[in-house]
């Protein structure tokens, strides 16, 4: 290959392109990032709360959203699709079409006039038709870019010029453009990741469900929408008949999954189940009474996830209903309500009433995007997902091609994410000879240094369109400001963010000698950085700026009363020019890279990240405890796909002990780490000391053996008990024995989803079917019987469980208050069970007795966790920084984890999160330094009487007692300017910069001025 | 029964030259084209009319096409708003619980209790007329109104047909040829 | 219920077996016992079964409960169950290969008799020249009776013509007047049908016993019948 390409195609902008993008555009590559629609967010930005954490989706996405819309390296193009592709790794050339919007995003400011003007009513497809929008829109409020488009479907003047145009007279910025023609780009590109997602399955055929035939039938998309404060009911929860609170509330799950007979989809669609227990709980939150009646019918509860089995009990707890039955046919009742007749477990014929039926709908790959794969050559499964394997997990048949997120299997957002940053990594391994050839850099001005001068302050009010100025008196607020102190400049904008006040605000700076800036508009979560560049661009330091939210605080929430509304925004800008004046210029810290990784555990996991980041040319200290490399991995037969893990091991042991980069030191663990990200110092057991700038933990987990307790089943005491990884090893080492045996007997969740345990270890369910099947495979004549609570075999592993069955495995179903009785029956094994369907014992008689037992964290992951500074979960494992959007990075900056350490998984996801991990550790590599915090403590070393408390309550370790002072010290590479020190410190010897006493009490006094 | 002869013939591989129809579907079909001509002015009264979808010929026979068909019919028939259909429909219908040879079989009581589906369905209609169009059908819908207390009439088709035809010159005419 | 202890030291499901080799596309293992079928079925709850515990006494080799159980009669084979079950298993398919099983002699009487009279020609065993008569009696009667049918016609055999028509025997036996209303309407209609003398009853009970050769036999009779008219269309009256 020749010297590759430094950017990178990502087609989807959902939320594992979005991440791809980042990643990539971080660590020093351009990217183009495609979009189908006018904005980016995909189906993420469609939901309201999600799993477990019930965080608001489009909160957690919005800030992602706006640093791939802004980023200088990413080169955002919706509208837009694929026309063509070809070359090879390295070298594609991709023919783009961007359709276009009609709208010029230079200059529209998403007033809003346009669409408020336009007559044409349309169903809205954000709200899946819940709702319309009009022929101009925004797809939806947060969208990235935040620009409006033209739909030419239903645009009255495009489909006859000369008619309407409205939208064109009242655009105060002339952005409305009906000559826009389609545009053809040709990039080039080293490599391209596919991250095309899903649609949700629509039931419509399914006439027994109800769906588009009664209206008080949802899908749990569309429900999604109800409840979602962006939707069609402002999110106050209602159903469609009647616009009234559902009361109670019935999912059905599995509709368009796990069936082959009317939805032709076999697999699992891995979120549904989750998805319904949360609707559930937040349907719950949002009910003014609160007393809604959830029901959740189900065949396999499948919360296989980290903290869902919590959830799930929760919800239990909390009152949820959860019905292991299914509902054959939904029917109307009297007042729009709805009737369900269904056969409990023991056969038991039962009626219940609902407002309303949510069906929780599958997941399924678009025609559309179907028929792109193929053009692109592609290779799909029978299930129409992207075909790729366990041990590559994130590659597509087409070398260079990579593929994250629903398109390869249905998953959640944090696998996505995972696989995002995976294939993120292989595209970087492809083109890192080409790292930051074809990024931009920002150059900023030199600052001017204002230390000197008295407060020159310029005050912005934004109108935000109509969103503040329709409640609050805008010009009074900017008439106000000029009467403040230190104010030398107050304007009003229609849209302080647009492009062109934008660019005037930082000619004023300059013309006014402006030397603080207060913008008096919306929220900083999306607009701080924004502004604060400006003042950069301007020539002064960031940190001279304040924002007064006079929209989010201030006029959506005082509506009713614009008086009052007024009132309270001159409170907040006095506000915050009262802080401003005292604001400091800040440094912007980095800290200097050591371009090297510290990887622990040298299972599948730690291996694949030596790789991961050897291959792009960074050194790698790999560390192993044990005196071999392969961990866990050494214990398995195959993947549930089929291939052998051992061949696969020695391979990865060879390369990495092949590869020059990576140093391997087993039978050596950490003893100590100081520093931080860029600059961690650690400590080894063999007395070396290593600098590294990032560190990656993949320290495994243990397979739990039930020696004795109610989970023992005659383990280790009767020779033909076993585990499920000893039964591997009897695979391993073809044990010829197995094959004359009569009837073997899986127990499932020994060890698992109980009390001690209270986590679903994931990964044995497919583990156990696929030792079935193999046993099967051994001799057709063995009768198996898999003793289980539920079946979780998730995604494409679904497949698996059918073939299981329909070769005669038997599945017989206990739980908690009905366990599995194993006893010695003269000299054989003897296990009694009750079926629940024929509702009679039985007994079985194995010659053989495995047990799926728990996948267990290490005990020594306490210890390692608190050398690194990170966090751990109830159960033992390690906790990241966040379990949607970072779940490879751990809360400590440069630290990050792979592997059964972050929670029980199969093989293809370790992979997967193990290139994740390697990826966010590129972007630290990638640089020669990273930017540090600026606002951090500091300390008063007058005032300070070394009482060490400060040091006890930093989460961070930042601060800590200077021994030749006997004061506390402040280490700004670790300090993330929380403040828990200054509150602490009870010599009020700590302040944080720019949020000291000094500024807030301005801040306050001025709130108080006129009481 | 219509799934009797069409799943015969395929099953067993049957050789034949015709092509096999129900007469349903040609009540649709004449309809349509002209060739039958109904007034719904007759239903003075306005009595409501319901459908039992037999199992043989629509969801085991030729599915919603037939089931649309059917109240295509009645209500060209009796009155589009006189026609009050049911729930579950068509192609997921319930057996009324004669089928399969329940009425010759003679566990009545079983017959009973699974018709008690059927009766609380067609009752929650409130319909005065009940169509059924297949004989097992007739007898049992019978046999439930009686039994349970219903107070419709159960008929075929065909009788409502016959009292809905407009019989114009060339209608008659065209069978005098 | 509680049932009896099932002890199994080998499986061996016979009769799922021999169903299997039957119909291969059975799919009795493929069962996921959801249930979606017992909360769709009238007959849940009938003789203590439902079609998931059936499938399921069938999967564990429960023979003798499967062919004892008078339940095969409550399920009407209506195949709603199959409609919307998740693995497309046809209960009512199984139903039928499990009827087959019952000796002859144990099945329900009057059902079997209503086959094997079928066998011999139609369902209620009237003679054939008796339908004849009785369709030209009635059919005399409303000439005679209604001047406006004068013209009515109910051909019988009559070879050429387009439209085959049969007829359930149950109106010729007991109330014949009921055959009257699709004469006049296939008489306004225009159409040119015939009746046949032979293989005219349009129920057919063989499709409940379970023997197939029986079924074979009489869809096999009238087929050959139709063609034998020359009938473009056989035209099922239910």
């Amino acid at each position: 290959m020749t010297t590759p390409r430094g950017s990178v195609l990502v087609v989807g902008g959902g939320i594992a392109g979005v991440q791809a993008a980042l990643d990539l555009a971080d660590s020093g590559f351009y990217v183009h990032l495609v979009e189908r629609s006018s904005a980016i967010g995909g189906s993420m930005s469609q939901l309201d709360k999600t799993f477990p954490t019930n965080d608001c989706s489009a909160c957690i996405l919005s800030p992602k959203l706006v640093e791939c819309g802004r980023h200088l390296n990413i080169n955002l193009l919706t509208l837009s699709e694929i026309l063509s592709l070809s070359g090879e790794p390295g070298s594609f050339k991709v023919k783009i079409r961007q359709n276009p919007r009609y709208v010029d995003v230079e200059k529209c400011i998403a007033c809003g006039s346009c669409a408020e003007k336009c007559p044409k009513k349309v169903p809205d497809e954000f709200d899946l038709g819940l709702d319309t929008r009009k022929a101009i829109y925004l797809r939806y409020p947060q969208a990235v870019p935040l620009k409006y488009a033209i739909d030419p479907e239903h645009c009255i003047y495009l489909k006859k010029p000369g008619r309407c145009g409205f939208c064109e007279k009242v655009c105060p910025a002339g952005a409305i453009n009906f000559k826009d023609t389609p545009k053809e780009y040709e990039l080039e590109v080293g490599s391209v990741i596919l991250a095309l997602g899903f649609r949700p399955y629509s039931p419509e055929s399914l006439d027994f469900t109800g769906y588009k035939r009664l209206k008080n039938v949802v899908t749990s998309m569309e429900f999604e929408r109800v409840l979602s404060p962006s939707g069609p009911c402002m999110g106050h929860m209602e159903r469609p008949s009647d616009h009234q609170e559902p009361k109670r509330i019935a999912w059905l799950q599995c509709i368009g999954s796990r069936d082959i007979n009317r939805a032709c989809h076999g697999y699992c669609s891995s979120i549904c189940c989750m998805q319904a227990i949360k609707q559930a709980v937040i349907s719950r939150e949002h009910s003014a009474s609160g007393d809604v009646d959830a029901t959740i019918f189900y065949m396999d509860m499948r919360t296989y996830g980290k903290g869902f089995e919590a959830y799930y009990e929760r919800a239990k707890a909390e009152g949820i209903r959860f019905k292991r039955a299914r509902v054959h046919t939904v029917c109307p009742a009297t007042g729009d309500n709805l009737r369900v007749r269904y056969a409990d477990e023991e056969g038991k014929i039962r009626e219940d009433e609902f407002d309303l039926v949510v069906l929780s709908v599958g997941l399924e790959t678009d025609p559309q995007v179907m028929r792109l794969l193929h053009d692109m050559g592609i290779e799909v499964d029978a299930d129409s997902f992207a075909e790729t394997t366990c041990f590559r997990p994130v590659e597509t048949s087409k070398k260079g091609i990579y593929v994250c997120g629903a398109l390869a299997e249905p998953k959640d957002i944090p696998q996505s994410v995972v696989e995002a940053s995976a294939a993120a990594l292989e595209a970087e391994r492809l083109l890192h000879v080409s790292r930051w050839t074809e990024t931009k850099k920002k150059e900023f001005p030199p600052e001017r240094d204002v230390h000197a001068e008295p407060p020159r302050i310029g005050v912005f009010v934004c109108s935000c369109g109509i969103n503040i100025a329709s409640v609050v008196d805008v010009q009074a607020v900017t008439d106000y400001a000029w009467t403040l102190p230190g104010v030398v400049f107050a304007q009003n904008n229609l849209f302080t963010c647009s492009q062109d006040t934008i660019n005037q605000m930082a000619e004023t700076i300059k013309k006014e000698r402006l030397n603080r800036v207060v913008v008096a508009s919306c929220t900083p979560r999306t607009h701080e950085a924004l502004f604060q560049e400006t003042l950069r661009e301007a020539g002064i330091n960031k940190y001279l700026f304040e924002m007064a939210n006079i929209r989010d605080q201030d006029s959506w929430v005082h509506q009713h009363d614009p008086e009052a509304a007024t009132q309270k925004a001159k409170d907040l800008v006095r506000m915050a020019v009262a802080k401003v004046r005292g604001d400091e210029p800040l440094p912007y810290n980095s800290v200097p890279v050591t371009k090297s990784a510290l990887v622990i555990g040298a299972g599948i996991a730690g291996m694949t990240a030596a790789l991961s980041l050897a291959d792009q040319g960074f050194p790698v200290t790999l560390i192993e405890r044990k005196d071999r490399l392969g961990g866990h991995g050494r214990k398995f037969f195959r993947t549930w796909q089929g291939q052998q893990v051992q061949p696969y091991l020695d391979e990865l042991v060879q390369m990495v002990e092949a590869n020059d980069k990576i140093n391997v030191r087993v039978k050596t663990t950490i003893e100590e780490v100081s520093g931080s990200v860029g600059q961690f110092k650690t400590k080894l057991s063999d007395g070396t000391e290593l600098e590294h700038g990032v560190a990656i933990v993949a320290v495994g987990a243990e397979s739990y053996k039930p020696r004795e307790g109610k989970w023992n089943y005659l383990y280790g005491k009767n020779p033909n008990v076993h585990t499920l990884l000893e039964l591997d090893q009897r695979f391993i080492e073809d044990d010829q024995g197995l094959s004359g045996l009569n009837q073997a007997v899986f127990i499932h969740c020994v060890g698992s989803r109980v009390p001690e345990r209270p986590y679903c270890s994931r990964v044995c369910c497919t583990h156990a079917i696929d030792q079935a099947l193999h046993l099967k495979d051994l001799n057709p004549d063995m009768d198996i019987f898999m003793i289980y609570r539920d079946i979780r075999t998730y995604g494409k592993r679904e497949h698996l469980y059918q073939k299981a069955r329909a070769k005669g495995i038997i599945f017989i179903r206990y739980d908690l208050e009905n366990l599995p009785r194993v006893s010695e029956d003269s000299g054989g094994l003897k296990l009694e069970v009750r079926d629940p369907i024929v509702g009679a014992d039985i007994t079985l008689h194995p010659d053989l007795l495995v047990l799926a037992s728990a996948v267990r964290p290490r005990d020594d992951v306490g210890e390692l966790s608190k050398l690194f500074k990170c966090a751990m979960t109830s159960e033992g494992f390690l906790l990241e920084a966040h379990m949607k959007l970072r779940p490879v990075d751990f809360a400590t900056d440069g630290v990050y984890l792979a592997g059964l350490c972050h929670y029980p998984k199969p093989v293809e996801e370790t992979i997967s999160q193990a290139k994740a991990a390697a990826s966010r550790a590129g972007l630290v590599l990638s640089r020669d330094a990273v930017p540090a915090e600026s606002i951090t403590a500091q300390v008063n070393l007058q005032k300070c009487t070394g009482c060490s408390v400060c040091t006890q309550v930093c989460a961070y370790h930042a601060v800590n007692m200077d021994p030749n002072t006997g004061k506390a010290v402040v280490d700004t590479g670790l300090c993330k300017g929380c403040g828990a020190c200054v509150a602490g410190c009870r010599s009020d010897a700590i302040t944080l910069k720019n949020i000291g006493n000094e500024q807030l009490m301005a801040a306050v006094e001025a709130a108080m001025e006129d009481f | 029964m219509f799934f009797a002869t069409l799943e015969g013939l395929r099953r067993f591989n049957i050789p034949h030259k015709f092509e096999f129809v129900s007469i349903i579907s040609l009540y649709a079909k004449w309809l349509r084209e002209g060739r039958l001509k109904v007034d719904p002015a007759w239903n003075k009264d306005g009595l409501k009319f319901t459908v039992q979808d037999p199992c043989k010929l629509v969801r085991q026979g030729l599915g919603d096409v037939v089931a649309e068909d059917l109240r295509y019919v009645i209500k060209k028939v009796a009155g589009e708003e006189n026609f009050i259909d049911v729930w579950p429909r068509m192609s997921n219908n319930y057996c009324c619980g004669g089928g399969g040879g329940s009425l010759q079989a003679g566990f009545v009581e079983n017959r009973r209790k699974y018709g008690k589906l059927k009766f609380d369905q067609l009752s929650a209609t409130g319909a005065d007329v009940v169509i059924t169009p297949c004989h097992n059908c007739h007898t049992q819908v019978i046999d439930i109104c009686d039994f349970y207390g219903g107070k419709w009439k159960t008929t075929h088709l065909w009788n409502w047909l016959e009292k809905a035809l407009v019989i114009d010159d060339s209608g008659v005419q065209a069978g005098k040829d | 219920m509680q049932e009896k202890n099932i002890d199994l030291e080998r499986i061996r499901a016979a009769v799922k077996q021999k169903i299997e080799e039957a119909v291969p596309e059975a799919k009795i293992n493929y069962c996921l016992t959801c249930g979606l079928c017992a909360s769709g079925c009238p007959a849940t709850g009938l003789e203590d079964m439902d079609p998931r515990k059936f499938l399921r006494l069938l999967v564990l080799g429960q023979d003798e409960q499967i062919l004892e159980t008078n339940w095969i009669y409550a399920c009407t084979m209506c195949q709603r169950c199959k409609y919307a079950c998740p693995m497309g298993i046809d209960v009512g398919r199984i139903v039928y290969e499990i009827r087959g099983m019952r000796p002859r002699e144990e099945r329900p009487r009057n059902l079997q008799r209503s086959c094997d009279l079928q066998r011999q020609n139609n369902s209620t065993g009237i003679p054939n020249e008796d339908f004849v008569w009785v369709v030209n009696d009635v059919l005399e009667e409303v000439r005679e009776n209604e001047p406006q049918w004068k013209d009515l016609t109910a051909p019988i055999d009559k070879k050429g013509a387009t439209y085959y028509l049969n007829q359930n025997a149950k109106e010729p036996t007991v109330e014949p007047e009921e055959m009257v209303p699709l004469w006049k309407i296939l008489h306004v209609a225009g159409i040119d049908w015939t009746y046949s003398s032979e293989w005219w009853d349009g129920a057919n009970y063989c499709l409940f016993t379970g023997d197939p050769e029986d079924w074979e036999y009489t869809v096999r009779k009238q087929a050959e019948v139709v063609d034998s008219l020359g009938c473009r269309y056989y035209i099922n009256t239910e």
